[in-house]
């Protein structure tokens, strides 16, 4: 029953609670502090190291920026299928540079895509279709690898390249900056990556607008899984081998980073740029905690504070869900 | 009137949503064992009383007296502490608990009802075949409307409401729905029966109160009613229609429904449409005509019948094709699945209509910005707001923004709109009406909804009036009166057609 | 004038729908017994000892995913207390098995009652808050495990705990059981269990009839914290060593189990014995896959294709193309009736 007399629409003001911008203050004076306090963060070396680490996990996170603001949340196979493509890498490199790139960066886009597609087609969820392939993939490398690391063939074309500095700086690096500029430029100016905003904003609406539904969701996941192409190829050059085990908390960081640069979870907000941010903050935490002699668990631990802390400020100042 | 206190009595109360008034100095009465019905077209006010009765709202003056003592409902709970309980569409029932699971819902430890209390009440409805412990979920429609009705019996309610109770209901669960509504009067509870089915209060109702734009026009007994004299009384003086008079559009019809179901709301439903012809489906909630139009647009998964636009079959259950064959939908609800909220204005101004801005699937800015100012243009909203959110713009501009959407786009062959002034002021429904005109003039065709009879009038070269799922029947616009409108929507036709709607 | 056409009636009693997790189960066990000895394999006895050993820890893991989800929600960081439960009771219950599952317990408890309030007071997406619980769970797991698994160095205790009783069950597997059963009598048929299957099966509906939605949610993570963390104390106990990151296993195990077991996403639905039926059944097809000497791999491919098809089974494309034929037929059905008529 509408009644022609509807209340009045109140303006959609953002709620920011000052608290929320002292709180912001505060958290960055700490790491400003804490840095300034740590042996040795301020020096070249370590700002390279910083940005090493960063730009594996930040490829990634753009991957999985694409598919948070499509409303679709996470990927928890990523690091998975980052060490197949690592693999799958290093064995084609015995046909050439080239035909290694790209069929890993084929098969990525596809093996991820297509749980996108499920996801997108069947109203899936995402979360466990995700980690669902994640133990399938992982299941059926160990079998045909028959559990062994790879290593490249004799007649591998040389791929030290990738893993070499370029001006003193990682080439990993100049491919981050590369995935990140061409992630942004995709998702605000291409009519995919709007259709990506819009879908992740209002799935009703997007499917009462035509909007591609299924082919947008395979899209958005198949972005991430050229990333994590991408980031297996450079991984892969830089271990000079490649088994399961060697992406540990990839996948995490990853979507940790998209979390801290403040992409809503729910869809429809959030940037490349800002995930890039995230992978080089949560870079920046880890690298101080590490040179304060903090082991690895410890730093997952904060990592996942700094995430609960960033989720919950950002959507009580968003107001809810 | 007898001389027994009333048990609930409602005394000058007034609404406003800001300028809008919603109820102005409303009054009336319900004795202990009436059915009382409210009766009004769409938006004279009758649910904003409800609301107010069942503390959903709070009123800006008048009292409420039950039983004599002055209440003031201040929310839900409260409400139903008093005794009042409010049946109505959005079922509140939880479907994956049983039948005895929902009755003692929320009801505080130690005072639940016993089972064969439960049981009684049950029975009493007619819901002898229904078990305590059966899946609420699984069972049709109607029973579960009843569920509804015995839980507000088993927390004694004294008032109870019933708001359009009967409008995706059977015919068979209809009648148990009377039954069960007389069967409570004689225990001596009060009903309230709002419902725009003329048919229906005629046959159930004591007395019957009639709202006009906020206003009580008067409360009469039902035997001194008959069907014309309700229509006169809701319709009280409408405004002179200026309908533009529009050449007979002649000419092949561009789009063919047949046989359009979706069950079990809507069955068979046939129609022809010219290009640039409008074609409005007048009728009110349950008729029918929100399926037909979501039908059309490719978003109901249970469809099933015949789209054919210029000829070609239009495959049902998917968005992508109709709008590939050129369909254009517009939704009721346009915070749900309309706009994007979150989104700027030029963003969803141009949402459906990106690939025609790009090359080679990057967006060319220069079009995009030429499109928007043309569509700013058209509907009037200043173009320094088009990197506002939408969420932030008033109901009016929102719709226009939401109508908007579908204009001047090359290859639409049939704009679906429903309820396309919705929530809009009078002012700017004139503007979207004249949005849709110059879309028609254009040669698109178009199919629109509503539930206001003058906007089905105003707009619409032809009308087809729609009742429970079916066409009622089907008018030239100027050649049909609101009164006759009226009581096809309200009462629907005494031999329902399978109609068919012709073309100009 | 009516509807015009009436949906299919089929009223069906509840439990009903613990059947079909019934039915795996026993398939599951039949398959158990029947392929090794037919192979001419280990005995049967045994291996179902062995399933039942790890059904204790693993069961709970998804009986504590299972009750989110029943209210709607789900918990991501099962997995995080899982672990940390473990290596807390392993750390503190040296001496004391019992203090060390006690901390275990009640300290996850209030981990996860902070991610309830969250939850609940703040309007946060449960996925997005469990995300960063389950990291700073898992975190908090590896700083006390110092990253490397942890003895528990009471091989008595652990003697007691996984002796056998009456062939198929011990002392560990039968604290599990008795937990289910408790769980099951709770949601079934208490207040408090049936206020959180409205919760989950309708929450807008729970609210309005006064159900206390938030406290619901608050006690329910809570809850779902400890019972994995006993789960994590059980298996640490078990097999006498705390694991500092058991992998992703626990959760998909967790997930299979709870959608075999009839718990569905959207909440509401599915039970404790469900959840048992699944889970269990899980760890016989686990078993008989050790018992046929299988590789890892081979377990990993068949819980990920069973949880493929599972979702997808569960997803509404599926039930909305039903519905759409029975419909079909209907109407059909009825059009030539009319027609004849």
């Amino acid at each position: 029953m509408s009644s022609v007399a509807e209340p009045p629409v109140l303006p959609a003001t953002r709620r920011s609670i000052p608290w929320l911008r002292i709180f912001v203050v505060v958290f960055l004076v700490i790491l400003l502090i804490g840095s300034i306090t740590t042996d040795g963060f301020y020096s070249v070396a370590n700002a390279r190291a910083i940005l090493n680490s960063a730009a594996i996990v930040g490829i990634l996170a753009v991957g999985a920026t694409a598919i948070v603001v499509a409303g679709q949340l996470f990927s928890l196979s990523l690091g998975v299928t980052v060490a197949v493509c690592a693999m799958l890498f290093l064995s084609l490199l015995g046909y050439g540079m080239v035909p290694a790139i790209l069929g890993t960066l084929l098969f990525g886009f596809l093996i991820v895509g297509v749980q996108g597609y499920a996801v997108g087609r069947f109203g899936a969820n995402p979360i466990i279709i995700t980690i669902a392939a994640g133990a399938l993939l992982e299941g059926a490398v160990t079998w045909v690898s028959g559990g062994v690391s790879v290593y490249p063939s004799a007649e591998a074309s040389s791929y030290a390249w990738l893993a070499a500095p370029l001006f003193g700086i990682p080439f990993p690096v100049f491919v981050f900056i590369a995935v990140v500029i061409l992630g942004e430029l995709c998702l605000r100016g291409t009519v995919f990556g709007r259709q990506l905003y819009l879908m992740g904003g209002n799935p009703k609406a997007a499917r009462a607008a035509a909007l591609p539904i299924s082919r947008l969701s395979f899209g958005a996941f198949a972005v991430a899984g050229i990333a994590a192409g991408i980031a297996g190829i450079l991984l892969g050059a830089f271990n000079q081998s490649g088994t399961l085990t060697t992406t540990g908390t990839l996948t995490y960081d990853a979507i940790a980073a998209v979390l801290v640069g403040g992409s809503a979870v729910t869809g429809g907000r959030g940037s490349v740029l800002r995930s890039a941010g995230g992978a080089v903050l949560i870079a920046a935490i880890a690298d101080m905690l590490l040179l304060r002699g903090f082991s690895p668990p410890i730093q997952m631990l904060v990592l996942g504070l700094v995430v609960a802390c960033v989720v919950l400020l950002n959507q009580a100042n968003r107001g809810g869900k | 009137m007898s001389q027994t206190q009333a048990r609930l009595e409602v005394r000058a109360v007034s609404k406003s949503y800001g300028a809008a008034r919603a109820l102005g100095g409303v009054s009336l009465d319900v004795a202990p064992g009436e059915i009382h019905a409210l009766l009004g077209h769409n938006g004279a006010g009758k649910s904003t009383l409800v609301k107010i009765v069942c503390g959903l709202v709070a009123p800006d003056s008048g009292e409420i007296f039950i039983d004599g003592e002055s209440v003031d409902p201040r929310n839900p709970r409260h409400a139903q502490n008093l005794g009042i309980a409010l049946v109505d569409q959005e079922l509140s029932l939880v479907p994956t608990l049983t039948v005895r699971e929902n009755l003692i819902m929320g009801v505080p430890k130690g005072h639940e009802a016993a089972n064969d209390q439960l049981r009684g009440i049950l029975d009493s409805l007619g819901l002898e075949r229904v078990g305590l412990s059966d899946v609420v979920g699984h069972l049709p429609l109607g029973e579960q409307q009843l569920i509804e009705i015995s839980r507000a019996l088993s927390r004694n309610a004294k008032i109870l409401i019933l708001d359009e109770p009967t409008a995706t209901l059977s015919d068979h669960e209809i009648e148990r729905v009377f039954s069960a509504v007389r069967h409570m009067a004689a225990d001596g509870r009060s009903i309230i029966y709002v419902s725009h089915r003329l048919g229906e209060i005629l046959e159930l109702c004591q007395r019957a109160t009639i709202f006009r734009d906020g206003m009580c026009v008067g409360t009469r007994d039902v035997a001194d009613l008959n069907r014309d004299s309700i229509v006169e009384m809701m319709l009280g003086h409408l405004p002179e229609v200026t309908k533009r008079s529009r050449g007979q559009m002649s000419g092949e019809a561009v789009v063919e429904i047949r046989g359009l179901t979706v069950p079990p709301r809507l069955a068979n439903f046939d129609l022809d449409i010219a290009p640039g012809q409008i074609v409005g489906l007048a009728g009110q909630v349950g008729c029918g005509a929100s399926d037909v139009l979501r039908a059309v647009g490719g978003l109901v998964p249970t469809a099933f019948g015949s789209v054919k636009i210029e000829g070609n079959d239009v495959r049902l259950r998917d968005p992508l094709r109709a709008a590939r064959a050129g369909v254009f939908y517009t939704t009721s609800d346009r915070k749900a699945d309309g706009l994007f909220l979150e989104q700027t204005t030029s963003h969803n101004l141009v949402a459906t209509r990106l690939p025609r801005l790009s090359v080679l699937g990057v967006i060319r800015r220069v079009r995009e910005r030429a499109s928007v100012k043309r569509l700013l243009e058209l509907t009037g909203i200043s173009p320094e707001r088009q990197r506002t959110l939408v969420g932030a713009f008033s109901g009016g501009n929102q719709q226009k923004v939401l109508v908007a959407r579908s204009l001047e786009q090359r290859g639409a062959r049939l704009l679906v709109l429903d309820e396309p002034t919705r929530g809009v002021d009078v002012g700017g429904r004139s503007d979207i009406h004249d949005l849709i005109r110059t879309a028609a003039a254009e040669g698109v065709s178009v199919l629109f909804s509503s539930t206001e009879l003058d906007e089905v009038l105003e707009l619409a070269d032809t009308v087809i009036t729609m009742f429970g799922g079916r066409v009622v029947a089907s008018y030239e616009s100027d050649g049909v009166s609101p009164a006759q409108i009226l009581t096809d929507m309200t009462h629907g036709a005494d031999h329902a057609l399978d109609g068919r709607g012709a073309a100009a | 004038m009516g509807a015009t056409l009436s949906a299919p009636v089929r009223t069906r009693r509840p439990g009903s729908g613990d059947r079909w997790p019934l039915i795996f189960l026993a398939v599951m066990l039949l398959l158990l017994l029947a392929v090794p000895t037919l192979l001419g394999g280990t005995a049967p006895v045994f291996s179902v000892f062995n399933a039942a050993q790890s059904f204790a820890g693993l069961g709970l893991v998804a009986l504590a995913l299972g009750l989110t989800m029943i209210i709607g929600e789900f918990d991501l960081s099962v997995v995080g207390t899982y672990a940390l439960g473990g290596m807390l009771a392993v750390k503190f219950g040296a001496e004391n098995p019992f203090l060390g599952a006690l901390i275990a317990v009640v300290g996850c408890a209030l981990f996860g009652a902070i991610q309830g309030l969250a939850i609940a007071k703040l309007r946060v997406n449960s996925m997005a808050v469990t995300l960063a619980g389950y990291l700073v769970a898992l975190g908090a797991a590896g700083t006390i495990g110092d990253n490397k698994s942890q003895p528990f160095p009471n091989f008595e205790f652990t003697g007691t705990f996984n002796a056998p009783i009456a062939g198929v069950l011990s002392l560990r597997s039968l604290i599990t059981l008795v937990i289910f059963v408790i769980a099951g009598l709770l949601l079934l048929r208490t207040r408090a269990g049936r206020d959180m299957r409205a919760a989950g099966g309708g929450r807008r509906a729970a609210r309005t009839a006064g159900v206390r939605v938030d406290l619901i949610v608050v006690v329910t993570f809570a809850a779902s914290a400890g019972l994995s963390a006993l789960g994590g104390t059980i298996q640490s106990y078990g097999v006498a060593t705390a694991t500092s990151n058991p992998g992703l296993f626990p959760l998909i195990f967790a997930v299979t189990a709870c959608l075999l077991g009839g718990v569905a996403l959207t909440g509401g639905q599915g039970t404790p014995v469900g959840i048992f039926a699944g889970a269990l059944g899980l760890c016989f097809l686990s078993q008989l896959f050790t018992d046929l000497a299988s590789p890892q791999f081979m377990v990993s491919l068949v819980t990920g294709a069973l949880l493929v098809a599972v979702t997808l089974a569960a997803t509404p494309a599926l039930a909305q193309w039903r519905q759409r034929l029975i419909y079909q037929k209907d109407s059909t059905d009825s059009q030539t009736a009319r027609r004849d008529s």
